[in-house]
Order: structure tokens, then C-alpha cells, then sequence
């Protein structure tokens, strides 16, 4: 019998993972569906990396661009509109069929020509410029933009342009002959890509499981399976990590990070995010149009304090939206807002604000130290003599006609500042379709500049006019670009890598090791 | 001091009042623990040290008298924005109890009012009070209250409303049940007979002799109110921040639990001492109010 129990204990000793290279996460929020195309959330952005492709891959080391072979091998402009495209031949996906240029020109057209809601509002707001993917052979695909496109490999990298497979996706609802609506709302529950990992296990909002997958056309995946496990408490985050319930943890606010430091079995990484916590601002509310009131607002703001409180210092506080990661075209040169009290006060006087009060919307936990800052800022407003109230609701509020200012994140979607600042504030985009932000001729001519030129000094002195622009007019200020942690046992080693957008958990070869 | 040993003896009178003297010690602690905390509550703006939204970035995260990193006047620390956790607990209990009484005093209007006319006046409209009792009783408040703060939004109002709300149920059966019993009482019947209107007969003679009961579900549903604001305010659906109230603290400061415990601690101990004073003063209320308890 005690022979029985020890082997028994040693057998789940071993099936437990003491041996087997299996990990659990413990993540702040879960997505509720896993499809990359329709996908942007910071949520969500979590999950697609190990378990799918791009036709064009990114070297994640490093901020600095530079593109290496994915799906496809090499890639030319043939003309300055078609660009055609090499595809890597051997390529399996999850459920064992291959990659052909039928998959590739399947999953870029459900993008390019978007009749799913979902996907509309991505391929309007970031794949507007593409027309159309065709098939050449087997193994070719050219597509087709519809104006010369500054951008090619930088869009050709996107989440929302991973590679899914056509034959599978078809099968899933419906006639298993055609693609409707209701089968990209069945991937959604059942992803299948061409990734180190495939999903095997996906509860929405609860639970995603990876496993190895075998035939991966690269780098096998370290480890045989992870499971990431919804755990919204920070305190019970810590716990579970502490216990061996899970050996990572997502978004450890940095109040607690000296705790995590402290004890011999844990440790934490972390970084600058590629985001802003942003303030916007609702241009049109009755009370807010005269802009010297919602630049008053800013100026009020002392995001330093903000930082060395609430961040340890550990944020970064800019003083324009742009981010390193933009390459050339980072410009931390500008100054679009600054924390200038007295200047504040001289434009309230000036603008006849006469104490009404200006509300600050705030999910309760969405961001990290979101309330908090929303209260600060409050104080910080006081300072100026804006009567300010902090109003938390999970319900988003942006777009309302009643919202006066709120928080906000303003993520970098691809390494450009098209990809940041442009997605959310292009004419017609995501804001002003909200109603809260206005663009005339003279703005979109410089988006137009911003967006499409093909020389980088034109396009530079462009977002220099947009930022101008958005100083003097403000409907979006950054805060500052948050400090994000994750913790993990002592024995794991991984850290967010510079060149991802935000939040990626990668466990892809060569990015994490359990010792 | 004959006169207060007499009390007991006046058994028949509707509403007795216990005597300190009747108390046991625990019920003493429990007394003064109780008039403190009205004091406290009472005298928020004199007793506190600084005003309780007062921010200090700098000083956040500091803990109480006694240990390393202490900052002077604060005695029982700061918060995650350096506010004074002594001064949003007085400030707190002063809304928590404010929130309390005026849940409590809605709820007994509302049960006390419908259990009176459903004892007296009987048929549909007994039926009717009634089933809405059994409905309310089957369906767990917090859902509902949930629904209430989720639609119309999380602000003083409608958290004094949700809490007026909950508990009526048990006045209008217990209210009912006492008045089903005295109607036919004979001093009832005695009165129906001289031709006092029902009116009449529901105020001057059947009201005086439920308020032993009333004051008893009173206290009792007191302290259950107090934690149905703390639970609201921890799920973050309770007063808007900056207001503290005492449940709004702990739910907050939940995520400091293991680097700032006393920022939870502090006020939950503030619960703690508020519940347990009025629920032993309630149980002790109720054996006082047990005519077969007090003649044992």
C-alpha cells in the first residue's frame, strides 16, 4: 500500500510538470474570443503570438525595425501599388492542413474586404489602403494597394493580418462550402494558426491552453503546454504565485513590485509599455468648447508627481505622443502639453470659467493605478480652481455626448506613429466617429502627409502639425507611457521583449527558459 | 434604585425599556462601544485630524504609530494617495451610519406600513403583501441590488434607496404576524365594538404593541445593513470615490492587503466593533423583549 501511495505521489510529482516544461499564468483579464483579425484590445493582444503567424515576422529584440522572413520568404514591390509575395512551402497549421496561397489570400481579403462587422472597423481604420490579395500559384500571392503605401512590411506584420486557414474555417458553421459570418464567430472559439503552440483548451473569459505544436515549420516551442488562468485580483495574482498555482503573473501595479522583490522565490520584469494612459477630452460637450478650458486641464496636470507616486518613477512622461519605437520618426523634440499651473489659471480667467464642474470618467480596475490618478489629478485640478469629480463606471463612456474628460490607453498597434496616434485621431477614425473630436480640410490634408508620403522628412513635419494641432485644440493628451510588470518564480526566465506591441506574452523559442 | 428592579414588573405595559442594570457586562461593553461610535460619528468635523480627501503623493503608503516609516499625525497611517486613514475612518463611520439609519428607518416605514394593513385589513391585499414578501425573501438582496446600482448608476441617492429597500420584508411579517395576533386580542375587539374605526384601532391600540418587535428587527437589521453597504462599496458600486465610507476602505485597499495591511485593517476594525455592538445590543433587546425569556 505505502509503496502504492509513493508511486502514485511520484507519478503526478511527474505529471504535474516537476519534469515536463509546463507552466500556468496567472492574467489579469482574459479575452472572451480569440480571433487576431478582429481583435485590438490590450487584452487580447496577450494571445495570438504563439499561436499564429504574419507573412512578414519582426526581429522582437530590439526597437529598431527590421524584418525577417514569416509565412513568406521574400517579399518585392513589383509596381508601386503590388507587392508580391513568397511563401514559405512546408507550413502546417494546427489541424494538420497546409498553408497555401489560398489560406493567405483568404485571410488577408477577410481584412481587405471586410464584410463581417467585426472586421470592418479594423480594415477601415488601419488596412484602408489595401485592395485586394490575389493568388499567383500555390506558393505566390501578390496584393494590391490602392496608392503607393509607405508602410508595406509594417502592415504586412500587423496582428490583424495573421494567417488563418481557409478550408478549416469554412467547415466550421453553415455550409462548410462557404464563408459566412457565423463561421469567423466559431474560429473565434476555436482558433486554428500556423504557431509554435495551438490552442487546445479556450474558455472565454476564463481560460486559453497552449500546447506544443510539433510540426511548427521553425523553432520548436520550449515549453510542452501553458495554461493562462483568470485571476482579476492583484492580491490573489501574488498568492497564487507564492503557492505554485501559477508561475507568471500579469499586471503587478508597481505598489507591489517591492513585495515581489522581497521574497527569495519570486521576481518581476518589466518595461515601459508601447502605450500612453492618455486624458481625452470631448471637444463638442457645450461646456468644454473653448479650448483654452480643456488646455487648462492639462496644464493643471503635474504628471511628474504622478509618475514618481503612483510608478516609483518607473513610467515615462513625454511631452508629446510619440514613443521611441517610431524609428524616425520619433520626435521627443516637440512639446505639446506641459504642467504649467499659472498658465492654467490665466486661461481659465481668460476662457470666463466660471466653476462648473468637469466630471473624469474611470473604469474601477481596467487600468493600472487608473482611479488612483484620476483622483490625484482631481487634487491637481483643485490647485487651478477646477471644480473636478472623479465618476467611475465600467461602461464606456467616450462615446457619449455627455462625457467631459476621461482616461484612456492610447496602445501602439504597430511601430509607427500612424500605428499610435494615427489609428485612433485620423479623420473620421475611431474618435471623431464618436462624435467627441472634429477634423477639418486642413487637418486631413496633414494626416494625408502623415500617413502617405514616402518621404520621411515630409512625413515628420507632418505629425510635427498634427501635434501642434492637437496643442492647440486638444481632444487627446498623453499621461504618460505606463510601467507594466509581470512576476514569476525565481527558476523563469522571461521578460516582455522591446520590439512587441503591448502586453505579448511569448513563450516562442529563445524568448523564455525554465531553469 | 428600587424603581429601576421595579421595571420588571411592568410586564404589561407595551414597551419596556431595559436598564443598564439589567445589563450583563458584555451588553455594557457593547453599550459603550456603541455611544462612542455615535459620538464619533456624531462629532466627525471636530475629532478628525485632517480632512479626509486631503491628498499627499509624497507621503502614500505610510503605516501607523509604532512601526518604521511612520509619518508624524498620522496615527493610524496613510492610503494609497496619502490621505489620513484616521480621519476617512471617522468620516466614513459618519456616512456608513448615516447610510445605516436612513436604510433602516425606510425599511421599517415601508415593511411596517404594509404588514400593518395586510394584518388589519386582510383578503386580496394581505395576499398580495405577502406574496411580494415571499418573492423578496426568495430572491438574494445583493442580486437585486446589483441590478438597482448597475442601472441607475451608483450615487448616494440610489444607495440610501437600495438600502431602504432591503430588510422590509422582515418588518411587514413580523409586524403582520403580531397584528394577526392582537386583532384578536379582547381589548381589540372591545374597542371595534365601542365603533373606533379601523384607522383608530390600527394607531392608538394595535401600533403601541408592536414596537417591541420593531425595535428589536431594528437593531437586528441595523448591523446587516452596515455590511450590505461595506459589501457594495467593496464591489465598487457603492459612494463614488473620494467619499470613504467604511466598506468603500476595505474594497479599495483590498489590493494593498500585503504590502499595506492597515489600510483594509483599520476600517474593517471600525465594521467589526459597529456590527457587533448593535447586534449584541439587538439580541439583548430581543430577550428583554421575550416576555417567556424575561420570566425565566
Amino acid at each position: 500500500m505505502t509503496k502504492l501511495l509513493a508511486t502514485t505521489a511520484l507519478a503526478s510529482l511527474i505529471a504535474t510538470g516537476a519534469f515536463a516544461s509546463e507552466l500556468t499564468v496567472g492574467a489579469a483579464n482574459v479575452s472572451s474570443y480569440l480571433d487576431p483579425g478582429r481583435d485590438h484590445s490590450n487584452v487580447g493582444s496577450q494571445f495570438y503570438y504563439n499561436a499564429f503567424d504574419t507573412l512578414i515576422a519582426k526581429n522582437h529584440d530590439t526597437t529598431d525595425t527590421e524584418w525577417l522572413p514569416g509565412l513568406a520568404t521574400e517579399w518585392k514591390l513589383i509596381n508601386p501599388t503590388v507587392m508580391e509575395l513568397k511563401l514559405r512551402e512546408g507550413v502546417k497549421f494546427h489541424n494538420g492542413e497546409d498553408m497555401t496561397a489560398d489560406d493567405v489570400v483568404f485571410s488577408l481579403n477577410r481584412m481587405y474586404q471586410a464584410d463581417f462587422p467585426p472586421y470592418q472597423v479594423r480594415a477601415r481604420d488601419r488596412l484602408g489602403n489595401f485592395e485586394k490579395a490575389e493568388k499567383i500559384d500555390d506558393y505566390t500571392v501578390r496584393i494590391t494597394a490602392k496608392r503607393p503605401e509607405p508602410l508595406w512590411e509594417t502592415l504586412l506584420n500587423l496582428q490583424q493580418v495573421m494567417i488563418i486557414p481557409l478550408d478549416y474555417t469554412k467547415s466550421l458553421a453553415g455550409d462548410p462550402d462557404k464563408i459566412e459570418h457565423d463561421d469567423y464567430e466559431a474560429f473565434s472559439l476555436k482558433p486554428v494558426g500556423t504557431g509554435p503552440y495551438k490552442v487546445v483548451d479556450f474558455v472565454p473569459g476564463e481560460r486559453v491552453v497552449w500546447e506544443r505544436f510539433d510540426d511548427f515549420w521553425g523553432e520548436k516551442a520550449p515549453l510542452d503546454k501553458v495554461t493562462v488562468k483568470h485571476m482579476p485580483e492583484t492580491a490573489s495574482r501574488i498568492t497564487s504565485l507564492k503557492t505554485g498555482e501559477a508561475d507568471i503573473v500579469t499586471n503587478i501595479a508597481p505598489d507591489q513590485l517591492g513585495l515581489i522583490e522581497n521574497d527569495p522565490d519570486m521576481k518581476a520584469a518589466g518595461s515601459a509599455t508601447a502605450l500612453f494612459h492618455v486624458m481625452i477630452m470631448n471637444v463638442n460637450h457645450p461646456k468644454l468648447k473653448d479650448p483654452r478650458i480643456r488646455q487648462a486641464m492639462s496644464l493643471a496636470i503635474d504628471r511628474d508627481t504622478l509618475n514618481e507616486a503612483l510608478w516609483g518613477g518607473k513610467a515615462v512622461v513625454p511631452s508629446t505622443h510619440t514613443l521611441k519605437e517610431f524609428g524616425e520618426l520619433y520626435q521627443p523634440e516637440l512639446t505639446t502639453f506641459e504642467y504649467n499651473p499659472e498658465k492654467a489659471k490665466e486661461l481659465l480667467k481668460e476662457a470666463g470659467y466660471d466653476g462648473f464642474e468637469i466630471t473624469y470618467d474611470t473604469a474601477p480596475s481596467y487600468y493600472t493605478n487608473g482611479v488612483l490618478a484620476a483622483q490625484a489629478i482631481m487634487e491637481m485640478w483643485a490647485e487651478v480652481g477646477i471644480e473636478g469629480r472623479v465618476n467611475v463606471q465600467d461602461k464606456w463612456s467616450g462615446s457619449s455626448a455627455d462625457m467631459m474628460a476621461r482616461n484612456w490607453s492610447n496602445p501602439m498597434y504597430f511601430a509607427d506613429p500612424f500605428g499610435s496616434f494615427g489609428v485612433m485621431w485620423a479623420p473620421h477614425g475611431p474618435s471623431e466617429s464618436e462624435g467627441r473630436f472634429n477634423t477639418d480640410e486642413d487637418y486631413a490634408k496633414a494626416w494625408e502627409q502623415f500617413r502617405f508620403s514616402g518621404d520621411t522628412e515630409l512625413r515628420r513635419a507632418a505629425y510635427a502639425e498634427l501635434m501642434e494641432r492637437i496643442k492647440q485644440d486638444p481632444p487627446v493628451l498623453p499621461l504618460y507611457r505606463p510601467y507594466e510588470s509581470w512576476a514569476m518564480k525565481t527558476n523563469i526566465d522571461w521578460a516582455p521583449k522591446p520590439g512587441h506591441i503591448p502586453y505579448v506574452l511569448d513563450f516562442r523559442a529563445g524568448s523564455i527558459a525554465v531553469n | 434604585m428600587t424603581d429601576v428592579t421595579q421595571t420588571s414588573s411592568s410586564r404589561g405595559t407595551p414597551f419596556h425599556i431595559p436598564m443598564w442594570s439589567d445589563a450583563n457586562w458584555i451588553v455594557r461593553i457593547a453599550l459603550l462601544v456603541g455611544l462612542a461610535l455615535i459620538v464619533v460619528a456624531l462629532a466627525a468635523p471636530l475629532i478628525a485630524p485632517f480632512d479626509p480627501n486631503d491628498q499627499s503623493l509624497i507621503s502614500r503608503l505610510r503605516p501607523p504609530l509604532g512601526f518604521e516609516r511612520y509619518k508624524d499625525g498620522f496615527f493610524l497611517g496613510t492610503d494609497e494617495l496619502g490621505r489620513d486613514i484616521l480621519s476617512r475612518c471617522i468620516y466614513g463611520l459618519r456616512l456608513t451610519f448615516a447610510l445605516a439609519l436612513a436604510g433602516s428607518i425606510i425599511g421599517l416605514l415601508i415593511g411596517g406600513t404594509l404588514g400593518l394593513l395586510a394584518g388589519i385589513a386582510g383578503g386580496v391585499l394581505e395576499d398580495l403583501v405577502m406574496g411580494m414578501v415571499d418573492i423578496q425573501i426568495a430572491i438574494p438582496f445583493t442580486l437585486i441590488a446589483l441590478l438597482i446600482l448597475a442601472v441607475m448608476g451608483s450615487s448616494l441617492d440610489v444607495m440610501i434607496l437600495v438600502l431602504g429597500v432591503y430588510g422590509w420584508e422582515q418588518y411587514a411579517r413580523i409586524v403582520r404576524a403580531e397584528v394577526k395576533k392582537l386583532i384578536q386580542m379582547p381589548f381589540v375587539e372591545a374597542a371595534q365594538a365601542a365603533g373606533a374605526t379601523p384607522l383608530r384601532i390600527a394607531f392608538r391600540h394595535i401600533l403601541p404593541n408592536v414596537v417591541s418587535p420593531i425595535v428589536v428587527q431594528f437593531t437586528l437589521n441595523f448591523s446587516n445593513i452596515v455590511i450590505l453597504e461595506s459589501t457594495l462599496s467593496f464591489l465598487g458600486l457603492g459612494v463614488q470615490p473620494p467619499t470613504a465610507t467604511l466598506g468603500s476602505m476595505v474594497g479599495i485597499g483590498r489590493d494593498y492587503l500585503p504590502t499595506a495591511p492597515w489600510i483594509v485593517l483599520v476600517p474593517a476594525a471600525a465594521i467589526l466593533l459597529l456590527t457587533f455592538a448593535v447586534q449584541i445590543l439587538g439580541d439583548w433587546l430581543r430577550d428583554k423583549a421575550d416576555v417567556r425569556l424575561r420570566t425565566r
